[in-house]
């Protein structure tokens, strides 16, 4: 009996190994990190000019994080960054 | 004790002495409520991103305050009468960073000596 039992077990093993070589790179291709939770990545600030405009389109309206890749938390940062920067008329 | 940063936007056509009268009223004002102002920065006359009370320019001080909230209450009791300004706005910040400086016009000098440099090679 253990040794059918082992048997099973690496047919799984196998199985689930050769999902993962198929499945896995493609995930990662997919995936793209956020440029502004990296480490060494600028804090995001009102007064950060240069920054803030490449988190905006032309227009001057503030580009969703699902074009720029950018994580929810520093989404919210940004956008609150931009409206105080908006208020002092430096964007 | 919190720390603020408080930035005003002055009309275009203050003279230097009239900025220069601005930043000692209100130090003066954080000072009497004790108060301190870690550091004030003149960004100079820029450009305003749309126009406000018909000024196409405006110059801006920055200053950075620690002290209670009722300094806040103060200036900017004081800053709503004023007429030479166009703009004020306060944030309560967590930490000052002290190093950077965004509007120095030393990084545009570095800019133009990179571009030398560049042309160089």
């Amino acid at each position: 009996m253990p040794s059918k039992k082992r048997a099973g077990n690496k047919k799984n093993k196998q199985s689930n190994f050769a999902k993962l070589s198929i499945f896995s790179p493609n995930k990662y291709k997919f995936k793209k990190s956020c440029p502004l939770s990296v480490k060494g990545a600028p804090e995001v600030d009102y007064k950060n000019i240069r920054l803030l405009k490449k988190y905006m389109s032309e227009n001057g309206k503030i580009l969703p994080s699902r074009i720029t890749n950018v994580s929810q938390k520093k989404q919210r940062e940004l956008s609150l960054s931009i409206k105080r920067a908006r208020n002092l008329a430096l964007i | 004790m919190n720390l603020y940063e408080h930035t005003i936007v002055a009309r275009q056509d203050t003279s230097p002495a009239q900025i220069k009268q601005l930043t000692d009223k209100y130090t003066k004002i954080v000072e009497k409520h004790e108060g301190e102002i870690v550091q004030t920065e003149e960004w100079g006359l820029l450009n305003l991103a749309y126009i406000i009370k018909k000024n196409r320019k405006g110059s801006y001080i920055h200053f950075k305050i620690k002290g209670s909230g009722k300094i806040i209450e103060e200036l900017e009791k004081n800053e709503v009468i004023d007429k030479n300004l166009l703009r004020y706005m306060t944030v309560k910040v967590k930490k000052f960073d002290l190093e950077a400086k965004y509007f120095s016009k030393k990084d545009e000098y570095e800019k133009k000596e990179y571009k030398k440099d560049y042309n160089r090679d």
